[in-house]
């Protein structure tokens, strides 16, 4: 039987490259640049150096075993479009790290995994990480769901715990979790409110206005509040501003047809339309709405991806929430300029349209540094004390500014956002007004 | 604005839309006895391509076609080949094809990252244009995959029914080896339908490329609806897909401005199992491909 | 003693050697992590078991999978999250209404005389889908927001997080793969598969066609339900995009074809094979790689190893014995790798490239020309079913 044989042939390939698959079991990717660094031992790299990505001068080499980081992120699955930013945000910090002189004087080396979008596989991973593998640090995954996951596993083992943009705040109350991403306990009251603020900043009030939410925990926090509470959000932060609420929509994640949410804000007609979206649902939303040929007279959107949205087509004007966009006054600091270089060049390198520096980006870099000023706060890689560190000082990073962490807020900040707007065909932050981008301010006309 | 009724309009233009991607999945079960569920991929791919030559080469999209097409035709050739060296029956088809869909999935991922990719506006003049009609409005994108499907429809109904080949189709469809015993040569038959199914898929991925940003994990949304239509329209049965496709559209879209975006996905699988239990041969015939 | 005795005994000695090695790893100092490893595997043994039962045997072919785990992990999750229900109560109501669901499409699904097995398959699918989209629309449910399993308590009595979810998983898994074997080894078993090859006949033959497909079904759901009630709480935070997706039903189905559709033990040795590489490929950050090879595998499989690894893993044991636990000692006493999980993955791969060997050049090597006969049905029985396609 030829046939039969000819298809044994190739599941004995198939499972020879199994095999040296599996021989490489047990070990991890390494992300590190060569050892060679400038001065070993200092933590921070001078004002105005400029450190190239590829060091020059043979420096002392950075001794003893290398401190490994494990971690894992979504670089598969619904979620990895923004996995692959932080990925690249990483790797740039920790060659970074290892060109000043590593962390401690030791190398850094970050143990990174693919959770392939989905918690469960994120808390295998990490207890994988910590149990088999044993690393000295973790730092967190990518996306609410695999942050709650691996938060869970780090505190069963003790592991301080940085991640970046956990939406569902009030779930987290781990003495030693510590979230980059500086929207406050409250974001569902703080986040609309600045935003509302923010339109009201232009002279003119929407006396109706229009929501529409994607069906995804955090976006549905932070337009309807935290379920069982009487907190609200979005919406009743609207109602008791007096703005009339005439639409008011949720629409699946995974939805296909978006001309009948096109026709039902056509026909609404707010005088704001508030879209709780993620990634290209604005984008998509708007060419439907501009199919049926209409243009809301002002748009917000949560957490889109930027890129799309500068290309499309009616969706200037548009306003969302950042912390940090590149431009003045936030590129006043010259390290911020020089680390939003190196980051638009990785994420350049790893095919990624849009490459400039803004909340995810931001909020990893962030992420990072908590845990290098923690290990060095603390003089050592012991979690409690690095935990304790960061309780009493906070961090000083370079995109959020100085952070402090409020046990009383579960070890949050407050609302570090500033509200951005499309304009001239680019993102410009517009309010509040001393961050906003020179000569720029929220345009809102009804 | 009547609101039902542009929801009723855009669903129903959608619908042509689905027709045409379920076209694929359709005449492989019908005729050739093959759930090919590489057909998701196909379309995807399709869609990628088609972004790729027009941004690398600045082109319209529409002209892809020109290179597009054919080239899944042949792929949907070699597909038909590889399945009968292996001597592939109907249930295996579902695994077999299973696995080549999470490849393909995967390779896509790996060559365009999981980031969103549009043509964007400059290039693609149709994303948002449409055309009115008494203050209707008809998105192009679907209005012209409508057309398509349309057409394609029709003339694949006449094909069958008319043309020799035609006949050698239905031949097959109905007893392969009886067919073989009149002097069908079912191999080369089986080979040219399946490269006209996955050049169907392809067209259906241009207007999607056109319409919308598209992404990896795009392919897993479509089964629902793509399935509802291949059973409701019955298999092999395009006149019926195209049927199927606007009842299905229309539902959706007027169920998601009666009751919200939410309902809309409800009703396309309720439909689905409703066509399963009730009428799994399709609403238009009781024969398996006419 | 009857072989179905020493089937139970076997059970009965394998639970009780796996219930204390969550203390074994402690006391010599293993990584925790190969706990987690072990009851991840049992939670793919009950669902590809569970799987097995209702399609394997009985042939028809289900698509569905996603839907009895997605019932069961919800029922759990909204039970103790939203209404405040203790995890022992609220487990078996999970693979009940995994069960009734299973039973309610039965009986509508299974009394159409037009029902064909690709139709069903289809129906499975859409029932998952269903659910799911249920599941956005009502708030009860999930509503969109997702549901927080991380203050579920567990009883005291099971021990910490991790000894708990051993422990829970081992017993549901037990109970599974004894379903599955029972059923095998039954009249029940002999009229499944008798539906499987030839269902009017069967029916005529005075088989109850409708009862056992039911039974199947029932079985089939109410187990998968179980575990993923179990599973809820290792998920931590359910959301609907996590649990309906196409993960549960695609590697069930992977892990029974490679392992043997239609014998209990196939999908037990196809789950330990498909996650340990998963979770290898995984480890060594080749995930991507990993999406690739399992669609290959697939491929592959279903058209090359037709009657399943398991059989002939059992045909071949002598050699299946001698190869894994050389291999084994090899690849520990030389430390070749720092995880005994990849040292085990080795081995069961140089394992599995002995079984692929083909028949006719392994029966010349051995000087034989038919392989053993082992327990279990006849290997006609398998024959029969493939002569047919």
């Amino acid at each position: 039987m030829r046939r039969q044989r000819r298809w044994r042939y190739l599941t004995v390939l198939a499972v020879l490259a199994l095999v040296a698959a599996a021989c490489d079991g047990g070990e991890s990717t390494d992300t590190t640049a060569p050892g060679d660094t400038e001065a070993p031992g200092s933590t921070e790299a001078p004002e105005g150096t400029d450190a190239p990505t590829e060091t020059t001068a043979a420096g002392e080499e950075a001794d003893g075993d290398p401190i490994r980081i494990g971690g894992t992120l979504a670089l598969t699955g619904f979620l990895a479009a923004t996995g692959v930013i932080h990925q690249a945000v990483g790797e740039v910090f920790v060659d970074r790290i290892n060109e000043q002189g590593g962390l401690l004087g030791r190398e850094v080396e970050w143990v990174l995994l693919d959770d392939e979008s989905l918690p469960e596989n994120a808390a295998a991973a990490y207890e994988r990480l910590i149990t088999e593998d044993e690393v000295d640090l973790v730092i967190g995954p990518y996306g609410t769901g695999n942050i709650t996951a691996a938060m869970a596993v780090a505190e069963r083992y003790g592991y301080v715990f940085p991640h970046h943009t956990a939406s569902l705040t009030y779930a987290y109350n781990y003495a030693c979790h510590f979230s980059s991403w500086s929207t406050g306990l409250h974001p569902n009251i703080t986040n609309p409110n600045l935003v509302y603020d923010a339109i009201e900043s232009s002279g003119n009030t929407p006396e109706t206005i229009g929501f529409v939410i994607n069906e995804f925990p955090g976006t549905m926090f932070i337009a309807y509040g935290q379920e069982g509470t009487d907190e609200g959000g979005a919406v009743a932060e609207a109602e008791k501003r007096g703005y009339e609420v005439v639409l008011d929509i949720t629409f699946p994640t995974a939805i296909t047809d978006w001309a009948p949410v096109a026709a039902q804000v056509a026909d609404a007609d707010p005088d704001f339309l508030y879209i709780g979206g993620l990634g290209v649902n604005a984008s998509q939303l708007i060419t439907a709405m501009q199919a049926i040929d209409y243009t809301p007279r002002g748009m917000f959107t949560q957490w889109p991806a930027p890129g799309p949205l500068l290309d499309t087509e009616g969706a200037d004007g548009i306003m969302s929430v950042t912390i940090f966009e590149e431009h003045p006054p936030f590129t006043d600091d010259p390290e911020a300029v020089e680390v939003a270089g190196l980051i638009n060049e990785a994420l350049a390198d790893a095919g990624v349209p849009y490459t400039k520096v803004e909340t995810q980006a931001a909020a990893s870099w962030t992420a990072w540094e908590y845990l290098q000023q923690a290990a060095e706060g603390a003089g050592s890689l012991d979690q409690q004390a690095m935990c304790d560190w960061l309780l009493e000082n906070g961090a000083d990073t370079l995109f959020h500014g100085d952070i402090e962490f409020y046990p009383e807020e579960q070890n949050y900040f407050v609302d570090l956002s500033k509200v951005k707007q499309i304009q001239d065909g680019e993102w410009y932050v517009v309010y509040p007004e001393e961050y906003a981008a020179p000569d720029r301010s929220v345009v809102y006309n009804p | 604005m009547d609101l039902l009724a542009q929801g009723l309009v855009t669903g129903v233009l959608i619908g042509g839309l689905y027709a045409l991607m379920s076209l694929g999945v359709s005449l492989s079960w019908g005729a050739l006895k093959i759930i090919n569920l590489a057909h998701f991929s196909f379309i995807l791919l399709s869609a990628y391509l088609v972004y790729q030559l027009t941004v690398s080469f600045e082109v319209d999209p529409l002209l892809t076609m020109v290179v597009v097409l054919p080239l899944f035709f042949v792929v949907g050739s070699l597909m038909q080949i590889f399945f009968h060296i292996v001597n592939i029956d109907e249930f295996k088809s579902l695994i077999v094809t299973f696995g080549i869909f999470i490849i393909l999935q995967s390779l896509m991922q790996t060559i365009w990252s999981a980031d969103f990719r549009r043509i964007g506006s400059g290039l693609n003049s149709y994303e948002s244009g449409s055309i009115f009609i008494g203050g209707i409005a008809l998105p192009l994108p679907s209005m012209m995959a409508f057309i398509a499907a349309l057409i394609i429809a029709i003339g694949m109904s006449l094909l069958l029914s008319r043309s020799y080949f035609g006949k050698a189709v239905r031949a097959v469809a109905q007893d392969e080896e009886m067919a073989r015993a009149f002097g069908v040569d079912t191999n080369r038959v089986a080979v040219i339908l399946s490269g006209l199914s996955a050049a169907f898929s392809a067209l259906a991925g241009v207007f999607i490329a056109v319409g919308q940003t598209i992404f990896p994990g795009l392919a897993v949304s479509w089964f629902g609806v793509v399935f509802s239509v291949v059973i409701l329209g019955g298999l092999g049965h395009t006149v019926g897909a195209l049927t199927a496709g606007v009842i299905v559209g229309s539902a959706a879209g007027a169920a998601a401005v009666l009751w919200g975006p939410l309902a809309a996905p409800l009703v396309t699988f309720l439909i689905l199992i409703a066509a399963l239990l009730f009428r799994p041969q399709g609403l238009l015939t009781s024969r398996s491909v006419a | 003693m009857s072989s179905r005795a020493r089937a139970l005994l076997g059970f009965l000695v394998a639970g009780l050697l796996l219930a204390f090695i969550p203390e074994l790893t402690e006391a010599i100092d293993l990584p925790r992590f190969y706990v987690i490893f072990l009851f991840t595997v049992f939670f793919w043994v009950a669902q590809a078991s569970s799987w097995n039962v209702l399609t394997g045997y009985s042939g028809y072919f289900s698509f569905g999978q996603g839907a009895w785990y997605g019932i069961g992990v919800y029922t759990v999750a909204v039970l103790t999250g939203k209404h405040g229900w203790s995890f022992v109560t609220a487990l078996p109501v999970a693979g009940l209404f995994a069960l009734v669901a299973g039973l309610l499409l039965g009986v509508v699904v299974f009394r159409l005389r037009r029902l064909t097995g690709e139709i069903f398959a289809l129906t499975t699918l859409a029932i998952a889908f269903v659910l799911a989209s249920l599941a956005r629309i009502s708030p009860a449910i999930d509503g969109g927001t997702g549901t927080f399993m991380t203050g579920t308590p567990l009883p005291s009595f099971l021990g910490e997080f991790t000894t708990a979810m051993y422990r829970l998983t081992l017993v549901v898994m037990l109970l599974t793969v004894l379903a599955s074997y029972l059923t095998h080894d039954s009249r029940l078993g002999w009229g499944l598969f008798s539906i499987r090859d030839d269902e009017p006949v069967a029916g005529g033959l005075g088989v109850p066609v409708f009862r056992y497909k039911m039974v199947a079904l029932g079985i089939n759901a109410f187990f998968a339900g179980l575990m993923g009630g179990v599973w809820a709480l290792q998920l931590g935070f359910v959301t609907i995009d996590d649990v309906f997706n196409i993960r549960v039903p695609l590697f069930v189905i992977l892990m029974t074809v490679l392992g043997g559709l239609g014998h209990w033990m196939g999908p037990v040795v196809g789950a330990v094979i498909i996650y340990t590489l998963s979770d290898r490929l995984n480890s060594a950050g080749l995930t991507d790689v990993n999406q690739i090879i399992i669609g290959s595998l697939l491929v592959v499989l279903a058209l090359a190893v037709k009657e399943g690894l398991y059989v002939r893993l059992r045909d071949r044991w002598v050699t299946t014995l001698v190869t894994f636990v050389g291999v084994m000692a090899i690849t520990t006493v030389f430390d070749i790798t720092r995880s005994l999980i990849s040292d085990f993955a080795i081995s069961m791969v140089a394992t599995v490239l002995m079984m692929l060997i083909p028949k006719g050049v392994w029966d010349r090597v051995r000087g034989r020309d038919r392989p053993d006969g082992g327990e279990g049905p006849p290997v006609g029985m398998e024959t029969m079913a493939e002569a047919g396609k």
